[in-house]
């Protein structure tokens, strides 16, 4: 059985490129074949590399605080270009200031998130998530 | 054992130029050279005039009696050169690697098609009758749903020429399956993964299917039997030099051409495509180092209406509207016409440097400026150009420029910053192909690199500065 694919980026004018390395090492390390679009990216950029690979899930981080803005209709493309089942997780700095991390939780999940992670998530269980949800 | 010349013969849409080369390691050379229109209702005849007139015979000798002392190469891009139709899925992943891949092996893209299929689209790929229909979707392990899917839809449509499968390898065996019995071929995937190019494959076999397949539809076959050899492309023969050009001269590398014709304009570069920086960020498809685009509504005369529609803000300031329509719609009628008045002559440098700007910027990346909270970044997207040391200018109204006035003109009006960055070469130099001979060495760079080089670039001519009135 082949590896399930995900597609990998940090969204929007985001350029934090470092954090967005260490997870497609740890991705391809837990088995996954990852497609890493890198930083400073669109949402059809995403949508567009997800297409092509048949990916089972989208990972987006965002670093800089403007996640929502940038995130905001991500589900509504996937659904519009077809993707109507991938997964969609997000992480990182989501919004800027100190709001509790269940409000954001709650707010990614509205727009259609299924995984929301705060900057410190455990990544091995990010993984079991991933393993345990995406389509065989 | 390499021969001692060869003859090298073109057959354009307007004229059917050819060479006779000496191939002698220290000192390549022209022997000879000819000419003549072509013959568009038999190509045979042109051909025959050309070859005859190189071996020194009469120029109605019959091609069964001419008997050439040296090899003879081949090209053509009459009747229409190569039309190819792209199918993709992506628009800008696969959808534009396909047709890179298509123009790259010397094709021009009639149609391009994006996700599945629809009936209008089959119609329109019907109506336009394209000499190959390139399949390409989805990595390798990815999407199969989309080209599976086309595949059907094509196996239903009245298209039944040569179609290369260039997709995920997962849905090869199917789509071959479902394509049964139509002349497909399987290549590996242009696209096997996000960012990772792989156009040789798909090059090499239309080269070979314009070989095998299209050269009896061109009208070619009296040739190919004569002398068994192949009929190749035009275009392909100019980016096998473009390729051998830095490779043999190393100092000769950033290069570009631009071939600008009646009906067409080719815009050719052979530079890294991207320096990579911390503050520039690359967006879209990673480009070649060797690329061919190829513009078919810029054109001096077959094109020159779709030219004044596409180069609109060109006509726009220096021309009285009216009169350009007028000679436009001559120039449709008329594609042999050359201009006599100066305010002709005017029109056609106009038209020129519209082409070449045009051809330019679409062949070029461009970068903007943007601010983020971790500070400035520029975003790439497409090829950075502005490595380039040279421009050469070939086909007939380039070939025969006095001076770089129209190039310098347009490629200036490119580095005419806006917000959006065109990477155009900077200030480069350029040159004049003023013998026409990039197309017959064209023929040559692939079986003898190191003398087409030497004979192309001693056969340019520099332009000078042109001369401002003051």
């Amino acid at each position: 059985m082949q590896n399930p694919t995900i597609v990998l980026g940090v969204i929007g004018a985001d350029c934090h490129s470092v954090g967005n390395k260490i997870l497609e090492i740890f991705f391809s390390g837990e088995g996954f074949k990852v497609v890493n679009l890198g930083v400073m990216v669109s949402q059809s950029e995403f949508i567009d590399a997800a297409i092509e690979t048949s990916a089972s899930a989208i990972l987006v981080s965002s670093l800089y605080g403007h996640g929502e803005i940038d995130c905001q209709g991500l589900r509504d493309r996937c659904i519009e270009k077809g993707l109507d089942s991938i997964l969609l997780y997000v992480g990182g700095n989501l919004v800027v200031g100190k709001t509790p991390f269940d409000e954001v939780e709650e707010k990614f999940k509205e727009m259609g998130f299924d995984r929301v992670f705060p900057p410190d998530a455990d990544l091995k269980q990010v993984a079991a998530f991933l393993q345990a949800e995406v389509q065989p | 054992m390499t021969p001692a010349s060869v003859i090298s013969i073109d057959i354009g849409s307007t004229f059917t130029k050819g060479a006779l080369f000496s191939l002698a390691p220290t000192r390549p050379s022209v022997i000879r050279r000819a000419a003549c229109p072509t013959t568009p209702d038999n190509l045979t005849r042109g051909f025959s005039r050309v070859l005859a007139m190189l071996c020194e015979l009469p120029a109605d000798t019959p091609l069964h009696d001419i008997r050439p002392a040296a090899p003879v190469r081949i090209s053509s891009s009459a009747k229409g050169g190569l039309a190819i139709a792209a199918i993709g899925l992506v628009p800008d992943l696969t959808l534009q690697l396909a047709r890179l891949a298509a123009m790259s092996a010397g094709g021009k893209v009639v149609k391009s098609f994006a996700y599945t299929l629809t009936e209008s689209d089959i119609a329109g790929l019907e109506h336009a009758r394209p000499d190959i229909v390139l399949f390409c979707g989805g990595t390798d392990g990815g999407n199969t749903a989309y080209v599976i899917e086309n595949a059907a839809r094509l196996a239903a449509s009245r298209f039944d020429g040569p179609i290369i499968y260039a997709g995920n390898r997962a849905a090869a065996d199917r789509v071959a399956e479902i394509l049964r019995p139509r002349p497909l071929t399987i290549v590996s995937n242009l696209m096997p993964e996000i960012n990772v190019l792989n156009l040789e494959p798909v090059r090499e076999k239309i080269r070979e299917i314009f070989l095998q397949a299209i050269v009896a539809g061109k009208g070619l076959s009296e040739i190919v039997r004569r002398f068994e050899t192949g009929v190749r492309p035009t275009p392909l023969g100019v980016y096998e030099l473009m390729e051998a050009i830095p490779r043999v001269r190393p100092d000769w590398d950033n290069l570009c051409a631009v071939d600008l014709g009646g009906a067409t304009t080719d815009f050719y570069s052979n530079t890294d495509s991207f320096g990579e920086t911390d503050s520039v960020v690359l967006k879209g498809i990673r480009e070649p180092r060797l690329k061919r685009t190829v513009e078919g509504d810029l054109g001096l005369r077959i094109s020159a209406a779709a030219l004044g529609e596409s180069a609109a803000d060109y006509f726009a300031g220096p021309l009285n509207e009216a009169g350009l329509r007028e000679y436009v719609a001559r120039l449709i009628e008329e594609p042999g016409h050359i201009a006599v008045t100066d305010c002709e002559r005017n029109m056609d440098d106009i038209m020129a440097e519209a082409c070449v700007y045009h051809a330019a910027r679409r062949h070029a990346g461009s970068f903007r400026e943007t601010y983020t909270p971790q500070g400035r970044v520029h975003i790439q997207t497409g090829k950075d150009l502005r490595r380039v040391r040279r421009v050469i200018g070939s086909g007939g109204y380039l070939a025969s420029c006095k001076d770089n006035g129209i190039m310098r003109r347009a490629f200036r009006r490119l580095s005419e910053t806006g917000p959006e960055v065109v990477l155009a070469p900077e200030d480069p130099v350029f040159y004049a192909d003023a013998d026409g001979l990039f197309p017959l060495l064209g023929n040559l760079a692939a079986i003898e690199p190191e003398v087409a080089v030497a004979l192309a670039l001693e056969n340019l001519k520099p332009l000078e500065q042109e001369k401002t009135p003051c």
